[in-house]
């Protein structure tokens, strides 16, 4: 969500902090995810101050057979960027689908998302990646 | 739809689209935590729970709803077992005659000034009821009035209203197996109440015998013990 391995820990570290503490007077949520809701909030905060990303058109390519071994190229913190710079609230689709942790329901429901919405953003998100890949690991779309 | 997701599962671009996001989400599991905070991953249980005691189970909601509900059915079903432990063959009809008795009025039935064991004869003679003789414990107590009626089931029963305490006895006729016809018996006196009065039921020779007041068992147990002795 960050992109910034002490901002994320310090969002991190504060909403354990706040979590402990409303756990500590009884007046933890009922809904089941607020945390993670919390987390997100926090997040968006902390980048609110930050440079903001150009509102530009990014090319976007239909998904190659091969994507698989140009993610396989690509360093783990580069995508960690790359998601990150990702505008929001496709910024929170892409983090919380591809963390692989959640189902569909509910990412819903911590991102505030219709099932139209969070399929579009996931489809654009795919296609400006595989765009991205394609203009940094050319090589691989000749094997 | 899950026609379409099985139309889907075959086509090339579906396998690309499973393949770009299984990578993708591979990649994601290596991006590196900050060492500080998967120290708070490190032990199992990064919050231990509150323990349940005794008094916070007691205080749910729900436990507290289930717990009335069951102590609820358990005393209804108490009271409807205890109710039957005293049911006896007639014990229905006794309890409908101890309503009967509570609204009768005196001017409602026949005056007759006799000892109340007479009054068998009077109910064959006239009445044709056989066997409606009243228990020596009673048959000497002097009568006010007395009356033949029929119920809402057409069960004919002799009502005979005492001076002593302003008592009241009933014949009826006693119930009976619905297959076989035959009496249903039941040895000795029984007790009913009703409503602030109580009963003493005696069957004999197919006839139910009932001495009613109004009050307890207490003040019809004299009656009973003195022919005992």
């Amino acid at each position: 969500m960050l992109g910034d391995s002490p901002k994320a820990q310090e969002v991190f570290h504060t909403t354990l902090r706040e979590a402990a503490l409303r756990a500590a007077h009884g007046e933890l949520p009922k809904e089941r995810f607020w945390l993670f809701r919390d987390a997100r909030w926090r997040c968006l905060e902390a980048t609110e101050a930050d440079l903001q990303p150009e509102s530009l058109k990014l090319d976007e390519h239909d998904l190659a057979p091969h994507a698989a071994s140009q993610i396989e190229q690509m360093e783990p913190t580069q995508l960690a960027v790359w998601i990150s710079a990702a505008p929001d609230p496709q910024r929170t689709a892409l983090a919380l689908f591809y963390l692989d942790e959640f189902d569909y329901d509910e990412i819903l429901d911590i991102a505030d998302l219709k099932l139209t919405e969070l399929s579009r953003f996931l489809v654009q998100g795919r296609r400006q990646l595989q765009a991205w890949l394609d203009g940094n690991f050319p090589e691989a779309t000749n094997v | 739809m899950r026609s379409a997701v099985s139309r889907a599962a075959d086509s090339p671009e579906f396998a690309n689209q499973q393949n770009f996001d299984r990578a993708v989400a591979a990649l994601v599991t290596l991006i590196p935590v900050p060492p500080e905070t998967a120290e708070w991953f490190a032990e199992k249980d990064l919050v231990v729970g509150s323990k349940w005691t005794w008094k916070k189970i007691v205080r749910n909601p729900a436990v507290l709803a289930i717990s009335i509900a069951v102590v609820v059915i358990a005393g209804v079903s108490v009271f409807q077992v205890l109710s039957r432990l005293n049911d006896f063959p007639g014990s229905a009809t006794a309890r409908k005659l101890l309503t009967v008795a509570a609204s009768t009025r005196p001017v409602m039935l026949d005056p007759v000034s006799t000892e109340a064991g007479t009054l068998s004869d009077l109910f064959f003679m006239k009445h044709g009821l056989e066997h409606y003789d009243v228990p020596e414990e009673f048959a000497d107590f002097r009568t006010i009035g007395c009356r033949v009626f029929e119920d809402e089931e057409s069960l004919r029963i002799a009502q005979i209203w005492l001076a002593e305490k302003r008592m009241q006895l009933f014949l009826f006729p006693a119930d009976r197996n619905t297959k076989t016809g035959a009496v249903l018996r039941f040895p000795g006196w029984r007790y009913v109440s009703q409503e602030g009065w109580v009963g003493a039921v005696k069957e004999q020779s197919g006839v139910c015998f009932m001495a009613a007041l109004r009050g307890g068992q207490k003040d019809l147990e004299p009656y009973i013990a003195k022919t005992k002795e």
